[in-house]
């Protein structure tokens, strides 16, 4: 296992009560790349992804950020969830959620201050959004409530982006979008992304590395290695003649970028 | 008003709701946002228990409510740890097992019927000396808790994942937003009972979320919606002889019905 790389599975297992979700999961993402985390529903996507944050802790193997065991890394680390849901007129605006992206930075109990604020405006200004600062997040598409989040991230000066199903219920649009907004954050900060998705297609158009799961790893490799693997159809249970047809990694239920 | 205030039980009722609406209001906030208004039925009820305990056993019915409800708390705060199950979930066991276990309690003993009535409505005259300086120690340090926590508990009811990631510690602040809820809870009961606590910890912060623009002028219209619903239940309860738990709610509940009709207006519904 290489451990200086941003992201180490090693020997990974993880059971909820008695329902193992993941066994021998081992693989690493190296700083600066784009990996997919892809799937069937209940691969352990999410779970791996809940390692990485911290909140779940391995039943057996380690998991790995920057060397250390998540949340003990020096190195920040943002998340963007598939949606956040604020209660219905409730009066949270596009900045106040974006400046939650510093509190990391800040430490319990202190408050935010003008560098702070910058930072959240600036934040902003990189996703295109700083013109909907003062309006309630609840009021905003969906393609613009995902660039708040990846806006909320960013303030927190992060080296690594978790995403967990980031464009599911986005228009294909908006899901390039997001996508191309997440490459060239990648490419000019420098940034490592890991996301769990079921897009294959985006998969296939942006990330440079693929991880396969299904409660283990089946395949890690580049997008192209990974998607014209026979094992994919037997994870997601496809004929082949799907996968191979004009884009050549088109999944059903996945429309065409 | 006046009146009432001529009289020492008056002065610490009113002293005791006005501490009370400013804990209730503020920690509402974070009810409403985090969808808790079941988990404060459920702890209020849960305390019913702990008051049963404490009359049954000749000892503080305050401290049973206080252990019982702080037990619940950190149960639920437990049994949700991993996600697996809902708050709200945890709570429908806990809650009717809790008050299950006060009834039976007092049903062993018909003497104390008449005070555990009190506990369960509230009542003006319940007020102690010595349950004033409780009240003014509990809400010392519950709302510096949440002064000093306040945006780290707006971040971890908004997105608790993300909060993981900005390496906030979420799982003892989820216990410390349960101890202060089971807290107020207890310091609530004596003046506006077990029954009707959980509408303080919802209706101002749903009045102030109607009125306001932003969190926090949200904030002050709950608490100023509170404290009106506190003074005022307590007048109309010493006026006409109500018990002061449902006269508190009753104001609290017509402010609410004010600001939701303001609301629409100004939104232009027809």
């Amino acid at each position: 296992m290489n451990e200086s790389a941003a992201i180490t599975f090693d020997d990974v297992w993880f059971s909820y009560d008695t329902v193992r979700t993941l066994e021998r999961v081992s693989f690493d993402v190296e700083r600066g790349r784009f990996a997919a985390l892809i799937g069937p529903n209940g691969a352990g996507k999410t779970t791996a992804l809940r390692l990485l944050l911290g909140r779940l802790r391995p039943t057996r193997g380690r998991v790995l950020l920057f060397g250390s065991p998540p949340g003990r890394q020096r190195e920040a680390v943002g998340y963007i969830p598939q949606r956040v849901t604020v209660p219905r007129g409730f009066p949270l605006t596009v900045f106040e959620l974006v400046l939650m992206g510093r509190y990391g930075r800040l430490g319990l109990g202190r408050r935010p201050r003008r560098p702070d604020r910058d930072a959240a405006v600036h934040a902003l200004e990189r996703v295109g959004l700083v013109d909907l600062a003062g309006r309630y997040f609840e009021t905003l598409s969906g393609g613009q409530q995902q660039r708040a989040l990846i806006a909320r991230a960013l303030a927190g000066e992060p080296q690594l982006l978790l995403l967990d199903e980031p464009t599911a219920g986005l228009d294909p649009a908006a899901r390039a979008d997001f996508y191309n907004l997440c490459c060239l954050l990648q490419r000019e900060a420098g940034l490592t992304l890991l996301a769990a998705s079921h897009d294959i297609d985006a998969v296939a158009h942006h990330a440079d590395r693929v991880i396969l799961l299904n409660r283990t790893v089946l395949a890690v490799g580049s997008p192209h290695d990974v998607l014209h693997a026979p094992v994919l159809q037997e994870a997601y249970r496809f004929p082949a003649r799907h996968h191979d047809q004009e884009h050549g990694h088109r999944a059903p239920g996945t429309a065409p970028s | 008003m006046m009146e009432l205030l001529s009289y020492e039980f008056g002065q610490r009722a009113l002293a005791a709701g006005v501490i009370v609406g400013l804990m209730c209001a503020v920690l509402a906030f974070f009810v409403v946002l985090r969808r808790m208004a079941f988990v404060g039925v459920g702890l209020s009820h849960a305390a019913l228990g702990g008051v049963a305990l404490g009359v049954i056993t000749g000892t503080s019915p305050l401290a049973g409510a206080m252990t019982v409800s702080l037990v619940v708390a950190w149960v639920i705060g437990w049994l949700t740890r991993r996600g697996r199950l809902t708050e709200d979930t945890a709570i429908g066991v806990l809650f009717p097992t809790a008050m299950a276990f006060g009834i039976a309690l007092m049903s062993l003993s018909a003497t104390y019927r008449q005070d555990l009535i009190a506990y369960l409505f509230g009542s003006i005259l319940a007020i102690r000396t010595a349950d004033l300086q409780l009240l003014i120690v509990l809400a010392a340090a519950t709302l510096s808790l949440l002064a000093l926590f306040f945006k780290e508990l707006v971040f971890m009811s908004v997105d608790e994942e993300a909060a993981s990631a900005a390496r906030l510690p979420v799982t003892t602040l989820r216990y410390l937003l349960l101890t202060v809820l089971a807290a107020t809870i207890v310091a609530s009961i004596k003046l506006v009972g077990v029954v009707l606590v959980s509408a303080l910890l919802v209706v101002p912060a749903a009045t102030g979320q109607l009125a306001a623009r932003s969190m926090k002028s949200m904030l002050v219209v709950s608490v100023m919606a509170a404290e009106i619903s506190v003074i005022a239940g307590l007048w109309l309860s010493w006026t006409w002889n109500l018990p002061s738990g449902s006269t508190i709610v009753l104001v609290s509940a017509t402010l609410f019905l004010v600001a939701f009709v303001s609301r629409r207006r100004a939104d232009g519904a027809p």
